[in-house]
């Protein structure tokens, strides 16, 4: 007799979203299913719309994503208006850009990672949480976590009117240009998140790495993935957040693909299955070939590891210290995917370093911060890397500059099929025999968690909290059986 | 004079009725004009942004959305921090539950509201782009808006002037 068990909503993830994992007669897993709510009709409410509004709607799209989405939009609209942005402007958009990765890591890595590798994987669920967290690491690093926040928050807030939807986003610049007091104050920030950053990876080399048992979860094959990997790269190869070029390597690391984001639609397909309402993304000349890894899949992953895969270094000089000791210790490519919690807070590191040297850029207090200098083409596409991922935002207008057409490519979407995979994988490990226990249960998520998913949505009515709710159903959807938590 | 009381609206503006908490704060700054100890934001965040803005107040009043299994848009709930459930499975760093920040605020040492009040009104879509809300909650948006105002006023009387 075939058994459902439904994860829903699943806990510690950004937004709201399922998992369902069939079992067989056996009790085994048999496949397992990642959805999402589905938001409806954002491209209908854009059109007809001013170009210059998308910066300022976007941001809401995401409760967690807003600086990314934001970015990008700006970005396309740069485009539509066939502008580039000042040195000077660029400069502080980086700032920005900057402060948003180092604020997004910490607080994964503390509150959603924190828990699973601090407090443990099967710990007491009480106290697996950020609660949990801080009791572990002590009252002053929470704090710390907090200030970086806060910091990194307030930068954002200085560029783009506030955090966490920021308002700013001028085709060819920035609104507003940085004083030499506020240089100070970001100098300082910048000063504090290099230290922190790299306590945090002496941290996680101390708390997780040198631990065996967490050691061998991330080296072990529940937690492998083999697929492709796509992320932007600098003219060096080396990881660049703003702009770039899109590299895609294969399962044994050789480049297959390096493009313009412009040609997206040649390179990326998207894909249509019935059980999920996102749009699944696939490398299109290698042909849809379904959930599937290794050499024959044509999925990709983006994100951290992706970006630590796809890259060929750093781009500042202790980040590369980092990246090279986790290239001596996993290889490349690495396909662990709890090692996405490691690229993760070594990206931390390059952010700080870079907002470090752009506290100590001349260039920053430049007031030289808008070239209006305008050859309006009516067609944008803007490609960042947000914290999760590969984020496109592709936008067409009509003559008046109202906006006709609107795609987004999301990370979560490039990342759907082989999270699916991945908490397949996983459950397959600690599900056997039907036997489900809360312990083993979170393991599978962790699976997930480590992509740091947003699931596309700022909705947050009450109560605010996710419950956990598992049923096991026979063959034709009868419940047999129901585990509530946290409701 | 300090502001001692703070009203948060949450939700997200463009997603129908999830802005439902955001259009009730904007009804009630626009009623509350002349209140200068009260203070009325619109904001689209959870916990660990709730505990930024509420940090130094002494009340806050929270004004959201509910989806409930009873499904009757427009109703008004009173909600206690207790009812949102335990701080076992906080749904995300973006997102915490209020009961959490308020825990991990005072924690840290941060002055926490001593009182927090959350009206929560039904609603029916939150996943459809779109600046209206459905019509019945449409309607009950001033309704709640002059509810809050009244219990305010009723609590008010008990702050007088000097203690502000």
């Amino acid at each position: 007799m075939a058994k459902k068990i439904t994860i829903n909503p699943v806990t510690r993830l950004e937004g709201h979203g399922k998992i369902d994992i069939f079992l067989n007669d056996q009790g085994d897993v048999a496949d397992a299913y990642f959805q999402v709510t589905e938001l409806r009709g954002f491209e209908r409410f854009c059109i007809g719309r001013p170009a210059e509004e998308m910066p300022r709607i976007v941001p809401n799209i995401c409760g967690v994503c807003p600086t990314p989405h934001n970015m990008a939009s700006t970005k396309a609209l740069d485009d539509i208006y066939g502008v580039e942005p000042t040195p000077a402007a660029k400069l502080i958009r980086k700032l920005q850009y900057n402060a948003n990765f180092i604020e997004d890591h910490y607080i994964h890595f503390f509150f959603l990672a924190g828990p699973d590798f601090v407090v443990g994987p099967q710990a007491n669920p009480a106290e697996r949480n950020i609660l949990g967290v801080i009791s572990k690491v002590g009252i002053d690093i929470g704090e710390k976590v907090i200030e970086v926040r806060r910091r990194t928050r307030d930068i954002i807030k200085l560029v783009a009117s506030k955090p966490p939807h920021p308002e700013g986003g001028l085709p060819g610049g920035v609104s507003r240009a940085i004083s030499e007091e506020e240089r100070r104050s970001i100098r300082e920030t910048a000063n504090m998140s290099v230290e922190f950053a790299q306590f945090a990876l002496q941290f996680f080399k101390d708390a997780v790495l040198k631990n065996k048992e967490y050691l061998d979860l991330i080296l072990g094959d529940a937690y492998n993935l083999k697929t492709y990997y796509m992320a932007l790269v600098d003219e060096t190869k080396k990881m660049n957040f703003y702009e770039g070029t899109l590299r895609v390597i294969d399962p044994n690391g050789k480049e297959v693909a390096f493009f313009d984001p412009h040609n997206y639609t040649e390179y990326i397909g998207e894909w249509v299955e019935p059980w999920t309402y996102i749009r699944l993304t696939y490398l299109r000349k290698l042909g849809w070939k379904g959930l599937i890894e290794g050499n024959d899949t044509s999925l990709y992953r983006v994100g951290p590891l992706a970006r630590y895969n796809v890259v060929e270094g750093m781009a500042t000089p202790l980040a590369e210290k980092e990246y090279e000791e986790m290239v001596r210790t996993l290889g490349k490519p690495a396909h662990h995917t709890l090692a996405y919690h490691w690229a993760r807070l070594i990206e931390a590191l390059q952010a700080a370093e870079d907002l470090q040297r752009i506290a100590n850029d001349p260039l920053l207090t430049s007031k030289d911060i808008r070239n209006m200098n305008f050859n309006f083409t009516g067609k944008g596409v803007g490609c960042v890397e947000a914290c999760r991922g590969v984020l496109i935002h592709h936008y067409e207008t009509d003559e008046k500059g109202l906006i006709s057409k609107v795609n987004l490519i999301v990370a979560t979407q490039h990342n759907a099929a082989p999270i699916g995979l991945s908490v397949k994988k996983a459950a397959q490990h600690f599900i056997k025999g039907g036997k489900v226990q809360e312990g083993l249960l979170n393991m599978v998520e962790m699976a997930f968690r480590a992509y740091d998913p947003c699931l596309g949505c700022a909705t947050h009515s009450l109560p605010g909290e996710m419950p956990l709710e598992i049923k096991i159903r026979d063959c034709k959807g009868n419940t047999i059986k129901t585990v509530r938590r946290g409701i | 004079m300090s502001k001692k009381t703070l009203v948060i609206g949450l939700g997200n503006p463009i997603l129908s009725d999830d802005g439902a908490g955001i259009y009730v704060a904007r009804e009630i700054k626009k009623r509350c004009k002349g209140l200068s100890h009260i203070a009325v934001i619109e904001a689209s965040l959870g916990g660990i942004g709730l505990l930024d803005v509420m940090a130094g107040y002494e009340r806050v009043i929270i004004v959201d959305s509910i989806k409930t299994e009873e499904n009757t848009p427009g109703k008004v709930y009173r909600l206690r921090v207790e009812d949102l459930g335990d701080t076992t499975y906080p749904c995300g760093p973006h997102f915490l539950d209020i009961r959490t920040a308020v825990e991990l605020g005072t924690k840290f040492g941060y002055s926490m509201p001593g009182t927090i009040d959350i009206y929560a009104i039904e609603i029916t879509d939150n996943t459809t782009f779109s600046e209206n809300l459905t019509p019945e909650v449409e309607k009950g948006i001033p309704l709640l808006a002059e509810q809050i105002i009244e219990d305010l006023k009723e609590k008010d009387e008990l702050l007088t002037p000097s203690s502000l």
